[in-house]
């Protein structure tokens, strides 16, 4: 069986990757449909900073957040100097990066779903009264549906698997921010083989999991 | 109906009007109500319009069912009034067994009958409708347009229609609008615009054959005496607009094919009365047309300036091509009635 340690890890990956797949959901979509839909001033920009860590090592990643939420980062500075509290080594800090990172998966994805739209079906719903809004949310996105959840299910794989930019700013704290690749990696470096199967057989099947149930649900909205 | 090539600015009419599309210029007003006004700086945005938009190859919401689509625009309707207002109008176009049904699942014809409900369900104060039948092939499309025909003049909506086809158009229309390269090159009831094109350009666009130019010798309001190809042929001219052009000015006119009399050989001779413009001419070649055979002519004594490979084309009936053997009788006297060459006006 598996140590206390290893539940915890897989537990806090779940944890993890479910949040951050609903923050994608709630950020990424909207984002996707702006990016597709309009043209607005720093639009190019805001692209290019949501697909960057696609493109960047996941170090550079979380070296960039670090630098913006880490106790003296930008934005983390002032905000541990007002409350004493810092997101860096928390599980929180887990969330955002596996959120960062698997944002361009989520927002390309779901942004090319958008844009094979067909426009007509916008304008119709406008002709009937409906306003921008409106016609993305009852017509636009359910007619990418398909898209979106290949995003989302893209978006949940990358969020588990996150390494990299979860080492730099949340740490490797077993029971606190170790998820499951954390503590295979630190399982392979201690010489614990048997435990590093486990979460890798464990890791391995839960997204194997994944997929055959987006598949399912992919089947089921055609 | 919004008639004309493609490109050449009916369907971006159909957007502005629908305000999809801001015009830079002018104004809209639809049974009094302004829609669009430059100089007022009205835009009205499109759900505030009230027009129904029936799109090229329909834009049925393939998610939803008949009876969702038809009741898309009625949201602002209570539930049991938005209910029984889809109820009728599905009822009415003859869709009451497919309310449950997705677009995918209807044929063409029902499919264009929800589109039409869908764009009718909120009583628009103008039906517009682009190229609706234009994605069909020939015998669904001829069928489709006696229906749209049927359920337009049945609900009694004013529709703003565009094509490219010049037969839909005489179908349906009751005023024909010509474009070409973005502009209007005429505005006219579709008896006017079929006998009395406004230019040589409607009658291109038109798709008129035997349009032809000569030299006006002399113009009154009665009648137009012109040179085409060393000939010289009389038309009258148009008693409700008499164009009068200068003598020696080029003069554009046409003459259908099917207007040609070819004068047969076993009767007596051309008599003034019946028989004007008379020709001497050659078919040089034929061909078949299935009801019609359309023929080829060559002018005997033509003038100059040459012209194609032939002067004017010839339409007759199976029946008189045969009798008149006209396979082994080359030659023939043709004559033109005054009241079958229309002049075209040149703008």
């Amino acid at each position: 069986m598996l140590s206390a340690e290893a539940v915890s890890a897989l537990s806090l990956s779940v944890r993890v990757a479910v949040v951050a797949t609903a923050v994608n959901a709630a950020v990424g979509i909207p984002l996707a449909w702006a990016l597709a839909r309009h043209r607005f001033w720093g639009r190019g920009l805001l692209d290019l900073l949501v697909t960057l860590p696609l493109v960047l090592p996941p170090t550079v990643t979380g070296y960039y957040l670090i630098v913006l939420l880490g106790r003296r980062g930008w934005i983390g500075g002032p905000l541990y100097a007002a409350t004493g509290w810092s997101v860096a080594f928390t599980w929180y800090a887990a969330i955002v990066a596996a959120t960062i990172m698997a944002m361009p998966l989520m927002v390309r994805t779901a942004r090319a779903a958008i844009e094979s739209v067909n426009r007509d079906f916008e304008k119709a719903a406008f002709t009937l009264g409906r306003s921008e809004w409106q016609a993305a949310i009852e017509v636009t996105l359910p007619l990418a549906r398909k898209g979106l959840l290949a995003g989302l299910v893209l978006a949940f794989a990358r969020a588990l698997g996150e390494f990299g930019a979860t080492l730099m700013l949340a740490g490797n704290i077993p029971g606190k921010t170790q998820t499951v690749p954390l503590a295979i990696y630190t399982a392979v470096q201690t010489g614990e083989s048997s435990e590093a199967l486990g979460l890798v057989l464990m890791l391995t099947a839960l997204s194997a999991l994944v997929l055959i149930a987006s598949a399912r649900l992919g089947g089921r909205a055609q | 109906m919004l008639f004309g090539p493609s490109g050449s600015g009916k369907t971006l009419t159909l957007q502005c009007l629908d305000g999809l599309v801001r015009p830079d210029r002018g104004r809209i007003v639809v049974n009094g109500r302004t829609l669009f006004g430059a100089d007022a700086g009205v835009h009205l945005p499109p759900q505030a319009r009230r027009l129904g938009y029936v799109f090229q190859g329909y834009a049925l919401f393939p998610h939803l069912t008949v009876a969702a689509n038809v009741g898309f625009g009625l949201k602002h309707l209570g539930r049991a009034e938005r209910e029984s207002r889809v109820a009728e109008v599905i009822d009415r176009l003859g869709l009451a067994d497919l309310a449950g049904r997705y677009p995918r699942e209807l044929s063409g014809g029902q499919q264009q009958r929800v589109a039409l409900g869908r764009a009718l369900a909120p009583d628009p104060e103008l039906i517009l409708l682009d190229e609706p039948l234009s994605a069909l092939d020939a015998p669904l499309r001829r069928q489709l347009r006696d229906d749209l025909g049927a359920i337009l003049s049945d609900w009694g909506k004013a529709a703003v229609l565009v094509t490219h086809d010049l037969s839909e158009a005489y179908q349906l229309a009751t005023t024909v609008v010509v474009y070409q390269d973005g502009r209007v090159i005429q505005s006219a009831a579709k008896s006017e615009l079929l006998w009395q094109p406004a230019s040589e350009a409607v009658a291109r666009v038109m798709g008129i054959r035997n349009i032809l130019r000569g030299t006006v010798v002399k113009a009154t309001p009665e009648a137009i005496q012109f040179r085409w190809r060393g000939q010289l042929l009389e038309a009258v001219n148009s008693p409700s607009r008499s164009y009068l052009p200068e003598p020696r000015s080029p003069l554009a006119f046409y003459i259908r094919p099917e207007y040609v009399r070819l004068i047969r050989k076993d009767r007596s001779g051309p008599d003034a009365a019946h028989h004007m413009n008379l020709m001497n001419a050659t078919v040089t070649r034929e061909a078949d047309a299935g009801t019609v055979w359309s023929l080829y002519l060559r002018l005997e004594e033509a003038g100059t300036p040459a012209q194609g490979d032939y002067d004017l084309e010839v339409e007759v009936p199976k029946l008189v091509y045969e009798i008149l053997d006209i396979p082994r009788d080359r030659h023939w006297q043709i004559s033109i009635h005054r009241g079958s060459i229309q002049v075209l006006p040149s703008t």
